[in-house]
């Protein structure tokens, strides 16, 4: 059992359809981002909603996809970044197979847990690219004097990128859950992510009233 | 957008014509190709190879336009960061009062620059040349699920209505009064009401998708035929298999010492 589990394949219809959604959504989440003029990617929104309604592989393959499909038609760049977008879904799946969405610590944990994937899956990119920069003005800020403070190029690379991933994934992760608890029961139902296998037992019933 | 997401311009040179799996192996063992080798004249070549390729296909315009649009920005980033701080930094390019720009920086970052280059303009490049219908039924014949090719291919056509969603909702609630303009909290405060009306509506659709997706036969386990069939040659075989090889070997070359 335990972290495994939450990746066992239950690929229905339904949440083979809810895929393209999240992609859609991630790219929505970006457009309506820039249409405000915010200074925030927000582009995995999709990716972490997919992830918590219906787990880590279809979260990680709309954020593999979403990459995919940006990258083939407005940045190229975005390309080898799916990884980290696939690493997102799946953490955010892992997240919401132990319910983590459900409780304060928990949406504390996951937040933690999708900028520290992020942050760290994205440096070790950023300096094979952009010899360590990660392509924001402000962040490249911060890189360029760290580096000239004597500062190791990967530490200051990692700040660079941690300074986007902290705001961005912490909206990111808000909105999400927000979502998430604003669809009708009846339909987060549909998916469950979380299914009893044999040995565990069953909930007490409810008290009737 | 709304013409859709696809950047494909119609076309019939050699480019067009070739298979799509020549094309992809094609892209990535050159962007691959482009990140191993040692150094700026390497790079160049085979920023040259692409050029002539791009020229071919008859896409020069169009891969400017968006290509400078990308790169630019990035090209002036790198080369001003790089060149004032980088570690290999020692020899003075020129100073402007207490800001000094040194000749190893400027050097690193023009060789980020293109190879960064490389990859942009490879992937317009294979984007420009190939539907993405096609890359998919490609790939479905060599294996890939079909549940893959639906989620891409329904992904490109839900992208676009999504994003005329989202211009609907935004005109709909700055009627009833939501503030999209103004100072960062005042627009960051729209966000909300902006994304979650077009998540609700879009997440509702999937269940009725999934059910008239069921009864049309999706995911039956069937053998499934081939809608049409990709002109193939003896020459992009060995092709594909030529750049597959060729990014191997260059790592090999690498680390036997290639410079």
């Amino acid at each position: 059992m335990g972290i495994l589990n939450a990746f066992k394949v239950r690929m229905n219809t339904l949440a083979i359809v809810l895929i393209p959604v999240c992609i859609a959504i991630d790219w929505a989440g970006h457009a309506v981002a820039s249409g405000l003029k915010l200074p925030l990617f927000l582009d995995s929104i999709g990716t972490v909603l997919g992830a918590l309604l219906a787990g880590p592989w279809v979260g990680g393959i709309a954020g593999l996809i979403t990459n995919f499909i940006s990258s083939g038609t407005v940045d190229p760049i975005a390309a080898p970044y799916s990884i980290i977008s696939l690493a997102i879904g799946f953490a955010a799946g892992i997240g919401g197979y132990y319910g983590w969405h459900k409780t304060w610590q928990g949406r504390v944990a996951l937040y933690i847990l999708i900028v520290l994937v992020a942050s760290i899956g994205s440096t070790p990119l950023n300096l094979g690219l952009y010899q360590g920069q990660s392509g924001v003005p402000t962040g490249d800020a911060i890189y360029a004097a760290l580096v000239k403070g004597g500062w190791p190029t990967w530490l200051a690379a990692y700040i660079d990128e941690a300074s986007g991933d902290i705001p961005d994934k912490l909206i990111t992760v808000v909105v999400a859950i927000l979502i998430y608890f604003g669809l009708p029961n009846r339909y987060r139902a549909l998916f469950s992510v979380w299914r009893r296998t044999g040995d565990e037992k069953a909930p007490a019933p409810a008290p009737s009233v | 957008m709304a013409g859709g997401l696809s950047l494909y311009q119609e076309g019939a040179s050699l480019l067009h014509r070739a298979h799509p799996l020549t094309k992809g192996v094609f892209t990535l063992s050159v962007i691959a190709l482009a990140f191993i080798v040692p150094s700026l004249y390497w790079i160049l070549a085979i920023a040259l190879i692409l050029l002539i390729l791009v020229i071919v296909a008859g896409v020069l315009r169009r891969l400017i336009a968006v290509a400078l649009a990308l790169l630019l920005p990035i090209a002036v980033l790198l080369l001003a960061v790089q060149g004032f701080a980088n570690p290999a930094n020692h020899t003075v390019l020129f100073a402007i009062g207490p800001v000094v720009y040194y000749t190893e920086g400027l050097y690193i970052a023009a060789i980020a620059a293109l190879r960064i280059t490389c990859l942009v303009v490879a992937t317009f490049l294979f984007s420009f040349t190939t539907r993405p219908a096609d890359i998919t039924e490609a790939l479905m014949q060599r294996g890939l699920s079909p549940a893959m090719g639906y989620v891409v291919q329904s992904a490109l056509q839900i992208i676009p209505q999504t994003l005329d969603m989202a211009g609907r909702i935004q005109d709909a609630q700055r009627s009833r009064g939501l503030e999209t303009e103004g100072s960062l909290p005042k627009r960051a405060r729209a966000y909300l009401p902006l994304m979650l009306p077009l998540v609700l509506s879009s997440l509702v659709a999937t269940q009725e998708r999934a059910m008239a997706l069921e009864v049309r036969g999706f995911g039956l386990p069937v053998k499934r035929v081939r809608r049409y069939e990709f002109a193939d040659s003896a020459v992009q075989r060995v092709t594909r298999w030529a750049l597959a090889l060729a990014v191997p070997a260059a790592i090999v070359a690498r680390l036997l010492g290639w410079k």
